[in-house]
């Protein structure tokens, strides 16, 4: 039971930033043009 | 003469939201349904702002004296906001925006 605990803490913030700024790679399109 | 806004980890230390900060020059901003998809010429990232109040906080930014104001102005929810400030400081690390 005390092993779960630790996980439980990890989960909350990111979740929000992720909806506001999403960040794309676009590197591997350079062979494209 | 400074590159170190391309450094990640550089820019959220220093992120100041206290202090004056603007659209980076090199950074164009094209409205989207979504919100703004952002392409930074120098460092050749694309990024998309996924809500239409922080294309706006960061519109305003250049006509605010500190970042809070910018948020407040864009009729940011005080709840929402550390989350806003947060994101805000990845842009300033990834050098959308930056101090002025």
């Amino acid at each position: 039971m005390a092993s779960r605990e630790k996980t439980e803490q990890t989960e909350d913030t990111p979740v929000v930033e992720e909806t506001l700024v999403e960040e794309v790679s676009i590197d591997g399109m350079c062979g494209v043009y | 003469m400074s590159t170190r806004t391309a450094q990640g980890e550089v820019g959220v230390d220093s992120f100041d939201p206290g202090s004056p900060y603007r659209c980076s020059p090199q950074v164009s901003l094209r409205p989207e349904p979504f919100g703004a998809l952002v392409y930074h010429f120098g460092t050749r990232k694309l990024s998309f702002l996924k809500t239409l109040p922080l294309v706006e906080v960061v519109k305003g930014l250049e006509s605010h004296p500190d970042v809070h104001s910018a948020i407040e102005a864009a009729g940011v929810e005080e709840a929402q906001r550390p989350a806003y400030l947060k994101a805000l400081a990845g842009l300033a690390a990834s050098g959308t925006i930056e101090p002025r």
